[in-house]
């Protein structure tokens, strides 16, 4: 059987299984139409109904199943809602226990989250440092840069650079592919 | 949680992984068809299970039932009895945790649910030159490990999920 124990492990090694078979616009359409549309039916009936409730609801919930101990702050913020992870639990996992199966495990959360919060006419602005830390803000698609919030990821974006982090950003975009990363 | 290939900081799993299992299983099919998700789960077995199936060849039976209840002590809501015997661990599934969380939150079961249980253990079970069957299914099996050659999985022995 498949568990839930060690699922980041074997979600992990059905990427590389998936690109290594189909290639990486398929590993995508794994993300959009089986874990966004699929899986996390329960997140998006959540989130485009309720904006930024639903998504305080949604994480609320599921952080506090993957992540009892913490590491991590999930919070509305007015119009927007802002996720820091300080020990993210899957990429802790594969840290943990030293696994690195497909290329870049972390790109998996905005192939479902960014169709997702698509729908639900938000832009997502989000950053990672393949290190279990990472900032997400989401913000009604019309909204512009909030003066107090790009200092917040500002700050954090530099904290891993000086400590030799990759860092892949997700600026206003909602797919996989449009990131860009710097070292 | 020795016998487990990998550990996590928390003694159960999340159970809304269960969703993406069952959605990955959905996507395999249609993707690959009923081949390829075949094939995928025996590779899983094969390469992702390798430190399980070494345990396995080198510890025999007592290795199978000793990973197989610190596996279902990790999952959440499972009811199993593990029994072992000296050339044939049997393992009574009377609740099956991911089919009854799916259940529980309205999901829709694929109907290849319980064929993952065979393909995948199947492959782990050759890798540690042993043999395995499923029997029963959609919510509630049993599942046998012996020796090699022992046990031949009989057709029609595991049931859709309806």
């Amino acid at each position: 059987m498949l568990g839930c124990y060690d699922f980041c492990g074997h979600y992990d090694w059905t990427f590389q299984w998936i690109e290594k078979n189909a290639g990486k616009v398929a590993l995508h359409e794994y993300w959009e139409q089986s874990i966004s549309n699929d899986s996390q039916a329960h997140a998006a009936a959540l989130i485009v109904k309720g904006g930024v409730s639903g998504m305080a609801d949604y994480w609320g919930h599921t952080l506090s199943e993957e992540a009892p101990g913490g590491g991590f702050s999930a919070r509305i913020d007015g119009d927007r809602f802002l996720v820091e992870m300080t020990d993210c639990p899957s990429r802790g996992f594969l840290l943990r226990n030293k696994i690195e199966f497909s290329g870049d495990y972390c790109d998996h959360c905005i192939g479902w989250i960014g169709p997702l919060m698509r729908r639900a006419g938000f832009s997502i602005h989000h950053a990672h440092n393949h290190q279990g830390q990472c900032y997400w803000e989401f913000r009604p698609a019309a909204d512009g840069n909030r003066s107090d919030l790009e200092e917040w990821k500002a700050t954090l974006e530099k904290a891993w650079a000086e400590r030799g982090n990759k860092i892949d950003i997700f600026s206003g975009v909602s797919a996989v592919s449009q990131k860009e990363s710097k070292k | 949680m020795k016998h487990l290939p990998y550990q996590d900081s928390k003694p159960q799993g999340a159970a809304d992984f269960y969703f993406a299992i069952n959605a990955t299983f959905r996507f395999m099919v249609q993707r690959f068809g009923h081949d390829g998700f075949v094939r995928w789960l025996r590779e899983m077995g094969r390469d992702y299970f390798a430190t399980v199936n070494r345990q396995w060849r080198d510890g025999g039976l007592p290795a199978v039932a000793a990973y197989w209840r610190e596996f279902f002590d990790a999952e959440p809501g499972a009811d199993v009895d593990v029994h072992e015997e000296p050339a044939l661990v049997t393992i009574r599934v009377h609740r099956c945790p991911a089919i009854a969380h799916l259940r529980g939150a309205g999901r829709t079961v694929a109907k290849e649910f319980c064929e993952h249980c065979y393909f995948l253990n199947q492959s782990r079970a050759e890798e540690s030159l042993l043999s395995m069957t499923v029997e029963g299914g959609n919510g509630a099996c049993v599942h046998r490990y012996a020796p090699r050659g022992v046990l031949v999985q009989g057709a029609g022995k595991i049931r859709e999920v309806v």
